[in-house]
C-alpha cells in the first residue's frame, strides 16, 4: 500500500471507528432486530404486525399532518420575519433576539411551560380569551385540538431558528441584482418572486431538510404534554416507537417502525433535495 | 518428596495470612444498588437519599446506593435496560402493577427463600400487609413484591362549593345516585364550576376507571391470570354510562381530558366542586388549598371499592445469594413499620404494612388530619390493581375509549366493545401460550 494512502486511512481511522461503532453498527442492529425479534428465525413478520397495527396508522397520519402543519407555517413565517427584520437596525436586533428567545429553550422545558400556558380556564392563554369573550378551552384534552396546539408551539419554538438561517440567506443576494432590476422597473413583488426567492435556493435546501428531519425526531412535548392522547390524537411516529420499546417490551415492532420511519425520511430529504437542486442558484 | 524448611514455614505463615484476608473481605460492606422512582415532584427524591443514608449509617454490612430513576414508567425502562446489560440493580421500587410482566418475562427472584430463613411462610409474611395488596405482589404463589407506598383514589370536594349548592358537606355522596345529584347540583354555567373533575390522562384514566367498575360490583381484569380482561361486562358498561351521563347529557364534568394540574388548579380556585384523585396528594392538596375540603370515599353502585396503586419493591434476576441478602436486609428496613409509616406521614401515601399504624407517632398524625383518616378508612374496600401480560398496552386499550367518551366521539356500548377487541388483540399472544396452550 502506498505510504500516502496508508496515512489516509490511520488518519480516518478515529472517526471511522465511531461511525462504525455509534451510528452503522446500530443501524445494522436495527436491521436485524426488525427481521428476527419476537420470531423464530428472519422473516417479515414484524413488518406484518407493524402494518396491521392501527395504532402505527394513527401515528403515520398524525405524523403527516403535524410535519405539514408545523413546516409550512414555520418555514413560512421564518421568511417574513426575515424579509422584515433584514435591516440591521436596533430596534430589529431586539426583534430577532425575541424571535429566536424559543431556540434557547430546550423543547421539553418549552413544554413544562405551555403545560401552564394552555391549562383550561386558569392558563395564560384562556386567561387573556376570557377577555375577549373566549370560554375555556381544553387545548390539550379535546381530540380535535390537541395536535393543533402541539403544532403551534412547534411553530413557536422553530420560526426564530429558521429565520436565522433566510437573514443569512438574504445577506447573501447581491444588491447589484436587485438594484438591477429596479432600474428593469421590477416592483417589490416582482423583485422578492424573480431575484430574492431563486437566490434563496440554497437556504432553502438546508432548511427544509432540517425542518423535515425535526417533525420526525422531536416528541419531547408529547412525551411531557399529552402522551400521545388523547385517543392516539397526538401520537406521532417516534412516540409510538418509544411506546413500542419501553412501554410494551416489543423490540420488534419498535425496530420495523424505526426502518420505515427512517426510509421515509431518507426518501423524502433526497427528493427534496433533487427538486431543489434544479431550480438553485449558487452564488459563485 | 522432601519438605524443606522454607517451604514448611511458608505454608505455616500463609494460611493465617489467607485467613485475615478473609476475615478482612467479610468486614468490608456488601455494595448494592437501589433504583427508585419519584411519581410526584420535589422534595421526595432528597426525602429518600436521607433515608438511605440513615440505614447505611446504621449498620456496617450493607453499603446501599439509591439511584433515583425518574417515573414509574422510566424506571421500569432504566431497569430492563440495566437487567438486558447483565447489570441488574439489586433492588428497585417497581410500579406494583408491572411486576406481573417481570414474572412472565423470568425476570425477577421472589422473596419465598428469603422469607423463610426468617421462619416464616410466604403467607405468614403477606398477612402482616394490608389484604387489597397482596394479588399484585403474590403471583402464582410466590412472593415477588414486597408493598412500600401505596394508594387509592378519593373523592375531595370543596366546603364552601357544597353549601353553596344547597349540599351539606357532612354528608357527602356516598352513591352514584347521590354523586350525579350533587354533581348536577355544584354545576354553574359556562365553566364557572363544574361538579366533578377527575383526570383523564394516560394510567390515572384507567386507573380511575377500573375504580368506577369495581363500585359496579365487577372485576375489571381476572386478578389470578394475565390473560384475561372484563372490559364489556355489564359492570364495565354501567361505569362507562355513568360517565357518560354526568359529562354529555348533564355537563357537570368538563369534556375532553383533563390532567392532573388542571384537576387541582380547578379546585383550589373553586371551579370545581369535586375531584377525584390519589391519597397520594393529600399532603399536596393539604398545603395548597385555602378553602376549607374534605374528603369522601369513591361513591359506589354495588359495593364499596378503591383500586390499590402504588410502588412495591422487587429483586431482579441476576444478583450474587451475597446482593440478594444485602438487598433483603434493605428490604425490611424499607418495609418496616417504623420507616414506612415515616415515609406515609411524609408523602401522603398509605403505609403498606398494618402494623404501622400501631405507632404511637402514626395514630397522633390520623387523629390530627381527618383526611388521612378517611383514606386508612377506605382501606377495608381496597380492591387489587391492574395487571396483565403488556399491562401498559392493554390499559391503554381502555383508556382511549374512555377518553373519546369524554369528548362524546363514542357511545358507552361502542366504547366497550371496541376496548375489549383492542385488549383481545394485544392478549392473544400470551393468551395462546398459557390457557389456550392443551395437550395434543
Amino acid at each position: 500500500m502506498p505510504r500516502q494512502a496508508l496515512a489516509a486511512l490511520l488518519l480516518l481511522a478515529p472517526s471511522a471507528a465511531f461511525l462504525l461503532a455509534f451510528s452503522y453498527w446500530p443501524v445494522l442492529y436495527v436491521a436485524v432486530e426488525s427481521l428476527t425479534a419476537g420470531r423464530g428465525g428472519a422473516d417479515l413478520g414484524n413488518y406484518a404486525r407493524l402494518f396491521a397495527d392501527p395504532h402505527f396508522a394513527q401515528a403515520v397520519r398524525n405524523n403527516l399532518v403535524y410535519a405539514v402543519g408545523t413546516i409550512a407555517p414555520s418555514v413560512t413565517l421564518a421568511l417574513l420575519f426575515a424579509l422584515a427584520l433584514r435591516d440591521s437596525t436596533r430596534l430589529n436586533a431586539m426583534l430577532r433576539t425575541l424571535l429566536v428567545m424559543p431556540l434557547l429553550i430546550p423543547l421539553v422545558a418549552a413544554a413544562a411551560l405551555f403545560s401552564f400556558v394552555l391549562l383550561p380556564g386558569q392558563g395564560l392563554l384562556d386567561w387573556y380569551l376570557a377577555r375577549l369573550g373566549i370560554a375555556a378551552t381544553n387545548w390539550l384534552g379535546d381530540p380535535d385540538l390537541a395536535l393543533g396546539s402541539i403544532i403551534a408551539l412547534t411553530v413557536w419554538k422553530n420560526t426564530g431558528y429558521y429565520m436565522l438561517f433566510f437573514i443569512a440567506g438574504l445577506a447573501a443576494v447581491p444588491q447589484e441584482l436587485l438594484d438591477a432590476a429596479k432600474i428593469d422597473g421590477a416592483r417589490a413583488l416582482a423583485r422578492f418572486r424573480h431575484v430574492t426567492l431563486p437566490m434563496l435556493g440554497p437556504t432553502f435546501g438546508f432548511v427544509l431538510p432540517i425542518a423535515l428531519l425535526n417533525a420526525l425526531t422531536q416528541v419531547d412535548h408529547v412525551v411531557t404534554l399529552t402522551q400521545g392522547g388523547p385517543s392516539d390524537s397526538t401520537s406521532l411516529l417516534l412516540y409510538y416507537i418509544y411506546q413500542q420499546a419501553a412501554q410494551n417490551d416489543d423490540p420488534g415492532l419498535a425496530a420495523a417502525a424505526t426502518l420505515i420511519s427512517v426510509a421515509a425520511l431518507l426518501a423524502l430529504s433526497l427528493g427534496t433535495f433533487r427538486a431543489l437542486d434544479r431550480g438553485i442558484h449558487y452564488a459563485s | 518428596m522432601t519438605i524443606t524448611r522454607r517451604a514448611a514455614m511458608g505454608a505455616a505463615l500463609a494460611l493465617p495470612a489467607a485467613n485475615l484476608v478473609r476475615a478482612a473481605r467479610a468486614a468490608e460492606p456488601v455494595a448494592i444498588d437501589l433504583f427508585f422512582p419519584v411519581p410526584v415532584q420535589g422534595m421526595l427524591a432528597n426525602e429518600m437519599q436521607t433515608l438511605i443514608e440513615r440505614f447505611n449509617g446504621q449498620q456496617p454490612e450493607v453499603r446501599v446506593t439509591a439511584a433515583y430513576t425518574g417515573s414509574y414508567d422510566d424506571t421500569n425502562l432504566k431497569t430492563r435496560a440495566a437487567i438486558k446489560a447483565g447489570r441488574p440493580p439489586a433492588a428497585v421500587i417497581m410500579s406494583a402493577n408491572f411486576v406481573r410482566e417481570y414474572v412472565i418475562n423470568d425476570e425477577v427472584d421472589a422473596f419465598d427463600d428469603l422469607i423463610g430463613q426468617d421462619g416464616k411462610t410466604p403467607s405468614e409474611y403477606m398477612d402482616a400487609f394490608w389484604p387489597a395488596l397482596r394479588p399484585n405482589a403474590v403471583i402464582d404463589g410466590r412472593v415477588y413484591g414486597i408493598p412500600f407506598q401505596n394508594s387509592t383514589p378519593l373523592l375531595y370536594y370543596g366546603v364552601d362549593a357544597f353549601r353553596d349548592a344547597g349540599l351539606d358537606p357532612d354528608h357527602p355522596p356516598a352513591t352514584w345516585a347521590e354523586w350525579v345529584d350533587a354533581a348536577v347540583k355544584l354545576t354553574r354555567p359556562n365553566g364557572q364550576r363544574w361538579g366533578l373533575m377527575f383526570p383523564g390522562t394516560y394510567d390515572y384514566c384507567g386507573w380511575i376507571t377500573s375504580g368506577l367498575v369495581m363500585s359496579n360490583g365487577g372485576q375489571y381484569f381476572n386478578h389470578d391470570y394475565g390473560g384475561e380482561v372484563f372490559y364489556d361486562a355489564p359492570s364495565a358498561l354501567g361505569a362507562l354510562s355513568l360517565l357518560d351521563l354526568m359529562v354529555n347529557k348533564h355537563k357537570a364534568i368538563p369534556p375532553g381530558v383533563s390532567d392532573a394540574n388542571a384537576c387541582t388548579g380547578a379546585f383550589f380556585a373553586g371551579r370545581t366542586g369535586m375531584m377525584v384523585l390519589s391519597t397520594g396528594s393529600l399532603s399536596f392538596v393539604r398545603s395548597n388549598m385555602k378553602s376549607p375540603y374534605r374528603v369522601a370515599f369513591m361513591p359506589r353502585n354495588l359495593r364499596n371499592a378503591a383500586p390499590i396503586g402504588g410502588g412495591s419493591l422487587i429483586l431482579p434476576k441476576g444478583n450474587t445469594p451475597e446482593r440478594r441478602q444485602a438487598a433483603w436486609k434493605l428490604v425490611n428496613w424499607l418495609t418496616s413499620p417504623e420507616i414506612s409509616g415515616e415515609w406515609s406521614r411524609f408523602t401522603g401515601y398509605f403505609a403498606p404494612r398494618k402494623a404501622a399504624y400501631d405507632l404511637p407517632d402514626m395514630k397522633a398524625y390520623v387523629q390530627q388530619y381527618p383526611d388521612a383518616k378517611v383514606a386508612l378508612d377506605q382501606l377495608q374496600y381496597a380492591v387489587p390493581w391492574f395487571d396483565t401480560y403488556s399491562t401498559v398496552a392493554v390499559r391503554k386499550a381502555m383508556e382511549d375509549q374512555v377518553q373519546a367518551l369524554l369528548s362524546a366521539k363514542t357511545t358507552p356500548a361502542e366504547a366497550a366493545a371496541a376496548a375489549q377487541k383492542g385488549a383481545d388483540a394485544l392478549l392473544r399472544p400470551y393468551v395462546e401460550r398459557t390457557a389456550l396452550k392443551l395437550p395434543a
